[in-house]
């Protein structure tokens, strides 16, 4: 019997995902509904009074948060596979090589010191999250065992950021900071407008398609310095571009909708497991799945009954046991070799 | 007069920080010819292979290919004349060997270029020359160290290249294994025409499949030339610092053995 491609069940789960998303949460919305609003916004028209509440729910706040988690969920696995090709460890991801703690410092700073609006916060947290990764290739770009040295630069710029994160928290005003900078680290999506959709397109889907288009050139890098350079890659120009697209996704996704853990290692690990290590297909899967991941998260916290939680619990409460899981999977095979 | 040279090392010095590693190589290597590269450990033959490949920046002196110097050639236009097939290559994903293979058409791909059907059945008529087309779909980190040397060796003819590099492709192989890939290599750098670097320990597999000897000692090239002149023994008892017996055979060929002497100091 021939096996179906798993990029057409990832796809129609994706499909199925987003109408489940649009239709669920506090306000529930029918299907029948959902496609009356669909398609008279698609034609221009003005829905009636009878569906002027769903309609604001759905377009206002349903869509761009919608579309938000898809965006973010695909960067993140999309930073995760790149990071991972790049530095040849399948344990490597964004969120733990400075990104997250230097986009959490640059939203604390912004928060604590300048005007606390959304667009400083992001823009803050966006610049350190990019200096972090700067800062990682500067500290350890050099030498002759590069691909090491780098990773323990990331170590020390993640705590190094994770101790500056902590004493701006400590210093921060309890009552009208502190909150912000917590509820911020957290990640959520409750906030999300249309001009967070439009900013973080811009940077996601431009900073995918060229991980995407050099994406032999990461198969090689995932074999090792010394056998992409006999083999024709610029290693140093190529680990500066992926770590550069990657960082930006990672990091717009970040601005956005705060820090969500996880989604990043979990996602790139898993689409590995299914489509194997071709960045051909492992590029496209990882950023479907990352995308459903995180449009199905966000949809569960936004659903409780007591309310919502960030959704970087839920995130961490699944990423987690799974990693373990794969992990303790893996000695198994290893310890019956 | 026509310049058969296809590799000439000149003059060529490299330093790991203060450590002097190669110091005023001087060779060339001819079109076609298997040149293999001898010394004992830590003689600087693995960390000369990296300056010709350009893996390691030379301190001085130059490498010319076709009489082009290589430091002013781009990775690609290298990659385009130099493969590598390293001694061990142990990779965390896994890569199939027919994807591995595909990767040695790198540069012919382009900038955003991945490989198309005719590069595919390019790739394996290859791994059909050297009977490991059963491999195809095969995951490269559960081969034999046998079959991982044959697929890099496939991986860099799909390379096309006009030289080709080998480290130690015997080291982790036993004895049948090491016959097997030494007369692939030769079948292959003959059928080609193929200019073959090839570093190796055994003085004697390197006397029986190189055309021309070099051995390096200490960061230098001490004695260069064919088997017959290197064959010596106070040649070979001054690089190797043991004691040696050359046996002659019936068949003509030469080989080297421990003295006895040596064997029963080390006994002792």
């Amino acid at each position: 019997m021939k096996r179906i491609s798993p990029f057409i069940i990832i796809t129609i789960l994706l499909m199925a995902g987003i109408v489940f998303a649009l239709t669920v949460g506090q306000y529930h919305i029918n299907l029948l509904t959902l496609r009356e609003i669909l398609i008279l916004k698609l034609s221009g028209k003005t829905p009636g009074d009878d569906l002027m509440t769903p309609a604001m729910v759905l377009w206002s706040v349903r869509l761009p948060r919608v579309l938000i988690a898809l965006l973010a969920g695909a960067a993140l696995s999309v930073g995760g596979v790149a990071f991972q090709g790049i530095m040849r460890n399948p344990l490597v991801a964004p969120s733990f090589i400075g990104v997250t703690h230097g986009a959490v410092f640059g939203a604390s700073i912004a928060i604590i010191f300048f005007s606390k609006s959304a667009f400083s916060i992001e823009t803050s947290a966006f610049i350190w999250a990019v200096s972090a990764v700067l800062m990682v290739y500067v500290v350890g770009g050099r030498g002759i065992n590069t691909l090491t040295t780098l990773v323990i630069a990331g170590v020390i710029i993640s705590s190094f950021f994770q101790a500056a994160g902590s004493f701006l928290k400590y210093i921060a005003d309890p009552y009208e900071e502190l909150p912000s900078i917590v509820f911020w680290m957290m990640g959520g999506l409750n906030n999300v407008q249309w001009i967070h959709v439009g900013r973080a397109s811009v940077i996601i889907l431009t900073g995918i398609t060229v991980i995407y288009a050099f994406r032999w050139k990461l198969n090689l890098m995932a074999l090792g310095d010394e056998d992409a350079l006999s083999m024709g890659v610029n290693v140093k120009s190529a680990r500066i571009l992926f770590m550069l697209f990657s960082t930006l996704i990672v990091a717009a996704s970040s601005s956005s909708c705060g820090i969500i853990m996880w989604v990043d290692l979990i996602v790139a690990h898993i689409s590995r497991l299914i489509v194997g290590p071709d960045h051909n297909r492992l590029i496209p899967f990882a950023a479907i799945l990352g995308a459903f991941f995180l449009l199905m998260t966000d949809t569960i916290v936004r659903s409780l009954p007591g309310g919502e939680i960030p959704v970087s619990i839920i995130t961490s409460f699944i990423g987690a046991p799974l990693l373990g899981y794969l992990l303790m999977k893996q000695n198994k095979q290893w310890s019956e070799e | 007069m026509q310049n058969h040279k296809m590799l000439e090392i000149d003059n060529i010095s490299f330093s790991y920080r203060e450590r002097r590693i190669l110091n005023g190589i001087n060779f060339s290597v001819e079109k076609g010819e298997i040149c293999g590269l001898l010394g004992p450990n830590g003689c600087g033959k693995t960390t000369l292979l990296k300056c010709i490949n350009r893996v390691l920046h030379c301190k001085s002196g130059t490498i010319r290919v076709h009489g082009q110097d290589l430091s002013k050639l781009s990775r690609g236009q290298i990659a385009g004349m130099i493969a590598v097939v390293p001694q061990e290559l142990n990779i965390v994903f896994s890569f199939t060997v027919i994807q591995m293979v595909l990767m040695g058409g790198t540069v012919r791909y382009g900038l955003y270029g991945t490989p198309c059907r005719k590069d595919y059945l390019d790739a394996c008529e290859i791994l059909e020359e050297l009977r490991i087309e059963h491999l195809t779909d095969r995951c490269y980190n559960e081969l034999s160290g046998g079959e991982k040397q044959v697929v890099l060796i496939a991986r860099a003819l799909f390379q096309r290249p006009e030289i080709v590099l080998l480290d130690e492709p015997t080291s982790h192989l036993d004895f049948k294994r090491q016959h097997i890939i030494m007369e692939m290599i030769k079948k292959i750098s003959g059928e080609k025409g193929l200019t073959t670097l090839i570093t190796l320990h055994d003085p004697n597999t390197a006397g029986r499949y190189c055309h021309r000897l070099i051995m390096l000692n200490r960061g230098c090239v001490c004695h260069k030339g064919s088997r017959e002149k290197i064959f010596h023994v106070e040649t070979l008892e001054s690089i190797y610092e043991m004691k040696i017996r050359i046996e002659h055979t019936d068949t003509g060929s030469d080989y080297v053995i421990p003295h006895p002497d040596q064997e029963k100091n080390e006994k002792n």
